[in-house]
């Protein structure tokens, strides 16, 4: 369907910087801006960083999700022969074609944000974005302390078949069962992202088990809807709601003393430690695979030390 | 209910009033019923908490927003036409609603969101109405562009209530009237209301003749045009009263908080016997399309199935819904002309 026809024209904005003899052209290809906060403000902060960048030339351009039309940009990119491609994958598995393609027509491709697939790890230069599996580690941490190393919890994870959701599930089941085996999660159910399903979901769980000592959520948006559910059934206290990506509902949720933590992700990090990566990769410096940026814990203890979230 | 039927052009089924044909007659007129009788039986059996009045009113209260959504389109499509813009328009109206309120006020922003609402229920009902394009091409251009707008409008930002204690409302999707949720009474006050409006007015009995038989209608002096365009008032007005409850209860929307929702929609109105061709339906039948899948979701939750056995059965349970009607109509399961 073509829902976010409107937003990619309004997207797809071509910006075009200082032709200075030694500036590079970094091509990007986004997931979908305009669909959410992160993405939007990702994107702000990379044109940003870019402009504010002499040697620095950006073509910005925005798949609205969809990954034929992604591909086509990837086409497009590689026509003009571009010195690196930033791909945010609207589908891990389907661009792995167009990746190999860049690849052998010699222009280095860095991945940002979420992953792709396995089969195309071998035709990306570098890898940029947050470590899912450490935030759901750093998620199960926060948990075990707080509960003390005991309790019953619950699970909202992100949609179904997201690279995000299952690491960040995946992290957070390992850490937990290692760190502290006698907190229990009695059920998993995907919120989809989305607040008000997500209340729905706590509702249920509500209803079904009598004693919930923790809530972990897969993003704050839908840790706030656990939390909206359980406000109303007049259960909130006591409980432990912890999140991921810390939302600005979050931030003021845990300003009020009745959410627990969450892990702090930026979109302007993610952005500039894309740009980063893609400028070292052409510059021919030796990149490392794997180049996260850090998303710290974010507790009621220490969220003086960050800024509210802009999304 | 029963009379909503009957006049959809089946009464010839009134000459074979043996015995034997009454049993069948209350299979094919009440199926839906009785699956959705058999539905809680099976629940109740199987998990202690399903039936406490506590879980069966969180039920009601979480189908309200699909349900008050599919009341209003169960009357578009009982006139001949589907209306698939619901679910951005629900994105839109919550995100506009919500908005606004710290901005204008409630009063201000629940008017200015109607009005919105209204605005692109008429550019539905005049290019479907007035304009005779089809309703699915129209509504499904529609749905791609209010999405458009609603991400255009919010930047892609978030948008949430500041002070969540201080205001009225949060009236529309947290309080409470005589023990029971206020979205629950909206769903059901207005599905009341719209039933009354199709079956005991004018104004009803012309949408069954449009969508049944156009040809004849018009030929009665029905203006379809006209009524087509009040069908696709009706949606928006009964989506911006879904937008109401989403934003109250939330006290925040995503801008694509109303995304997929078309189709749980017209899912609920299939699942109630309303024939996607037009005229024939009920409203009563929708709230119990809607509770069954309502229903169903938490029922398989409580009995601890993951997601995907909610998705399967979902899918089971529409085809056999169905399936049992369009049988019980014609007589066998089978069709054996080719």
């Amino acid at each position: 369907m073509k829902r976010t026809l409107l937003a990619s024209v309004a997207a797809s904005v071509l910006l075009a910087g200082p032709a200075l003899a030694e500036t590079i052209t970094v091509g990007i290809t986004q997931n979908n801006v305009g669909v959410d906060s992160y993405q939007t403000t990702y994107e702000k902060a990379f044109i940003e960083a870019a402009e504010a960048d002499p040697g620095v030339e950006a073509v910005v351009l925005d798949a609205g999700g969809d990954v034929a039309r992604q591909i086509g940009q990837m086409q497009d990119l590689i026509q003009k022969e571009v010195d690196v491609i930033v791909i945010w994958p609207t589908n891990g598995q389907a661009v792995v074609p167009i990746v190999r393609q860049a690849h052998q027509k010699g222009i280095p491709v860095v991945v940002t944000n979420s992953q792709i697939a396995d089969a195309g790890q071998e035709f990306i230069a570098a890898f940029s974005g947050p470590n899912n599996i450490i935030q759901g580690q750093y998620s199960a941490q926060m948990m075990c302390d707080a509960l003390d190393g005991k309790g019953q919890i619950v699970q909202i994870a992100g949609q179904p078949g997201y690279t995000t959701a299952i690491e960040r599930q995946k992290g957070f089941e390992d850490e937990l069962a290692k760190a502290c085996p006698d907190v229990t999660i009695l059920e998993t159910q995907p919120g989809d992202w989305n607040r008000e399903k997500s209340q729905r979901v706590m509702e249920n769980f509500l209803t079904k088990y009598d004693t919930i000592d923790g809530v972990y959520s897969g993003d704050d948006n839908m840790g706030v809807g656990a939390l909206n559910a359980a406000k109303a059934a007049n259960r909130a206290d006591g409980v432990i709601f912890i999140g991921a990506t810390n939302f600005a509902v979050g931030y003021e949720a845990m300003g009020r003393g009745e959410y627990y933590g969450s892990v702090y992700q930026s979109p302007v990090e993610d952005a500039k430690n894309a740009l980063a990566t893609a400028k070292a990769v052409v510059a021919g410096e030796d990149v490392p695979k794997l180049n996260y940026f850090d998303t710290p814990k974010i507790t009621q203890d220490n969220m003086k030390d960050f800024d509210k979230p802009v999304f | 209910m029963a009379k909503a039927d009957a006049q959809a052009g089946r009464s010839s089924d009134r000459q074979r009033l043996i015995s034997g044909e009454n049993v069948r007659r209350i299979l094919q007129t009440q199926g839906i019923l009785i699956a959705f009788i058999l539905f809680l039986v099976a629940f109740s059996l199987s998990s202690d908490r399903f039936a406490s009045f506590d879980n069966v009113s969180t039920v009601f209260r979480q189908v309200s927003i699909i349900g008050t959504i599919a009341l209003g389109v169960t009357i578009v499509v009982i006139g001949g036409n589907l209306d698939l813009s619901v679910g951005s328009l629900l994105s839109f109206t919550t995100v506009l609603v919500v908005d606004l309120h710290d901005k204008i006020g409630p009063t201000g922003a629940i008017l200015v969101m109607f009005a919105a609402a209204l605005a692109v229920g008429a550019v539905n009902g005049l290019l479907v109405g007035f304009a005779r394009l089809n309703s699915l091409i129209v509504t499904l251009g529609m749905l791609s562009a209010i999405q458009g707008v609603t991400l255009i409008y919010t930047g892609g930002q978030n948008v949430d209530i500041v002070d969540q204690e201080g205001t009225w409302f949060t009236f529309f999707g947290r309080d409470f009237l005589l023990g029971i949720a206020v979205p629950t009474w909206i769903f059901l006050v207005l599905a009341v209301a719209l039933h009354i409006v199709l079956t005991r007015t004018t104004f009803g009995r012309r949408v069954f003749a449009v969508g049944g038989n156009p040809t004849a209608s018009a030929f009665s002096g029905v203006r379809r045009a006209r009524v087509v365009f009040s069908t696709y008032l009706i949606s928006a007005a009964a989506t911006g009263c879904a937008a109401l409850i989403l934003g109250s209860r939330v006290m925040g929307s995503q801008n694509n908080v109303g995304q997929g929702y078309e189709l749980l929609v017209l899912a609920g109105v299939i699942l109630g016997g309303t024939s996607l061709l037009g005229g024939s339906g009920s409203i009563p039948k929708t709230v119990i399309g809607v509770l069954i899948l309502g229903f169903i979701q938490n029922g398989l939750l409580l009995m601890g199935y993951p997601y995907y056995a909610q998705w399967l059965v979902t899918w089971v349970v529409i085809i056999l819904a169905v399936w049992l009607d369009v049988a019980s109509k014609r007589g066998r399961l089978f069709t054996t002309t080719s």
